[in-house]
């Protein structure tokens, strides 16, 4: 299977997609409503921009099903399209999808806490990340479990998929930095997630959002002295701001992102990519980079 | 005991997170009929004070930022009744939040209408993902002097202008100070919307409130 072999070749450098969110924004969304809406209300805008990034040079895009969990959609009200989002956002990918690349399933957060922050169990999760995993399971070939901020979500999303696919798992914990070093929102520090993703065996561990690409370099450093297991990297392209039309808007430029990402392949990721504020230009860029250090 | 040693045992078993001990505490307070609004500010507000401080410092997270929330609010609920009538004329002021309609992010409202309350202030705190129509039907209603809203989403966000604007083809308003909070916001963003302030933490929201209210 394809990403086994990418995962084998010590010389290959997996490169996946940029954000979407930010790629919709730029496209006009009405306000309030989930992104992943799209897939049934503009199909094209989905297709576009994954094939923009296929285009582009990416190995692996992921579907558009960031907030595509049963319990996500339950905020928004909208928990009774499970189904017909999660299966457009399919289809709308494999329209781009072109010959040996891949598609991976995103899962993105419940959007719902624990005790005390919310009411969430570790049961809920699993329940609602299997409804997800049901119908997208038969048309990805890995996983991508991202943007997670409690280690025991992670947890649940693992066990979840695990339930229903064999496929692989690249878990990707979101983290901000303090003066103690990285932790969740939730308190969980970098050591204590990267333990547990040993302990369930992912495939490979990740981090991704929240940082720039700049403080993403030194989050990966140390995620390198704490495991063996290949690592992912998807950062933000700096922090946004708001403009006059009020969107949100990454000024970072690409050059100094994709410098940052040549730091980050120095270190020694087996999978790049970028999170808010990138582009296809950016993956772009980044494909150039890889080729000029796999040459 | 001093006063003084008793608000430093209240913030200690704020920031201890030890409900047990801090509801003790007020009920002390209020079997000794002492200033009540000076020990929520003293002792409460201080405890809270330094969660945040320890937000900051990269110490406590969300769980321990949500307890010490629960635990203040559990500990109003119990102090407010005691100051009554008095409290309506002594009171800071009321203020009305919420966070906008299509937006749940809750938590740092939730913090703010807490601090707000350990500050004085009368809070309606409406919840989340609540449309600027209803949010301005109750300011009306309660006679608030306040509005916030909070907006953690740039899509979101465009609801905060809407408060505005209902006030203003209502011709109300001048009648409330209007401010917003939410990651994205920004002095430029308030400007557009010719709110009267931004706040990027519980604390800045207090003196926010307090500067506009000139208390």
């Amino acid at each position: 299977m394809l990403f086994h072999d990418w995962l084998k070749n010590d010389s290959k450098i997996i490169l996946f997609d940029g954000g979407m969110g930010s790629e919709i924004f730029k496209r006009g969304i009405t306000p309030g409503k989930l992104p992943d809406t799209l897939n049934v209300d503009r199909p094209d805008i989905i297709f576009e921009i994954h094939k923009s990034y296929y285009d582009a040079g990416a190995d692996m895009c992921q579907t558009s099903t960031f907030g595509s969990s049963f319990l996500n959609l339950q905020g928004y009200k909208i928990e009774s399209q499970i189904k017909e989002l999660n299966e457009n956002a399919l289809k709308n990918i494999k329209r781009a999808c072109p010959p040996n690349r891949l598609i991976v399933g995103d899962i993105g957060p419940s959007g719902v806490f624990k005790h005390p922050v919310g009411k969430a169990t570790a049961e809920q999760w699993v329940s609602s990340y299997v409804k997800q995993v049901n119908f997208l399971e038969k048309g990805v070939d890995l996983w991508h479990i991202e943007t997670i901020s409690d280690i025991e979500e992670m947890e649940a999303a693992i066990k979840a998929i695990r339930e229903i696919s064999k496929k692989p798992i690249i878990s990707s914990m979101t983290y901000k930095k303090t003066k103690r070093g990285f932790f969740t929102i939730m308190g969980d520090s970098l050591e204590k997630c990267v333990r547990k993703q040993e302990d369930l065996n992912v495939y490979v561990i990740g981090a991704n959002c929240t940082l720039g690409s700049d403080e993403m370099i030194g989050l990966i450093k140390e995620l390198k002295e704490l495991t063996d297991k290949p690592i992912s990297a998807k950062p933000n392209a700096g922090q946004p701001r708001v403009d006059q039309n009020n969107r949100a808007v990454y000024d970072q430029p690409i050059k100094d992102f994709v410098n940052d990402i040549r730091e980050i392949i120095k270190v020694g990721v087996k999978v790049v990519g970028g999170c808010c504020g990138t582009s296809p230009t950016t993956i772009k860029e980044i494909r150039k980079l890889i080729d000029s250090l796999e040459n | 005991m001093s006063n003084d040693k008793f608000y430093e045992e209240i913030s200690e078993a704020i920031v201890s997170l030890d409900k047990e001990k801090t509801i003790e505490l007020a009920n002390k307070a209020i079997q000794e009929k002492m200033n009540l609004l000076e020990v929520i500010e003293k002792g409460f507000g201080a405890g809270i004070r330094k969660i945040g401080d320890l937000w900051d410092e990269g110490e406590f997270f969300l769980p321990e930022l949500m307890l010490g929330g629960t635990i203040m609010q559990e500990s109003m609920q119990l102090l407010f009744p005691h100051i009554g009538t008095e409290r309506d004329s002594i009171s800071n002021g009321k203020v009305v939040i919420a966070t906008i309609e299509g937006d749940i992010h809750s938590i740092g409202k939730t913090i703010v209408a807490t601090m707000l309350s350990a500050n004085g202030f009368e809070v309606f705190d409406l919840g989340a993902d609540i449309p600027a129509e209803k949010i301005i039907e109750v300011a009306v209603e309660k006679n608030a002097d306040v509005i916030g809203v909070s907006a953690l989403l740039t899509t979101t966000m465009i609801g905060q202008k809407k408060i505005i604007e209902i006030l203003e083809s209502k011709g109300i308003r001048d009648k409330f100070k209007v401010i917003f909070g939410g990651a994205p916001v920004s002095n430029a963003w308030v400007s557009e919307c010719k709110a009267d302030g931004f706040a990027g933490s519980a604390v800045e929201a207090v003196n926010l409130v307090k500067n506009l209210l000139k208390i």
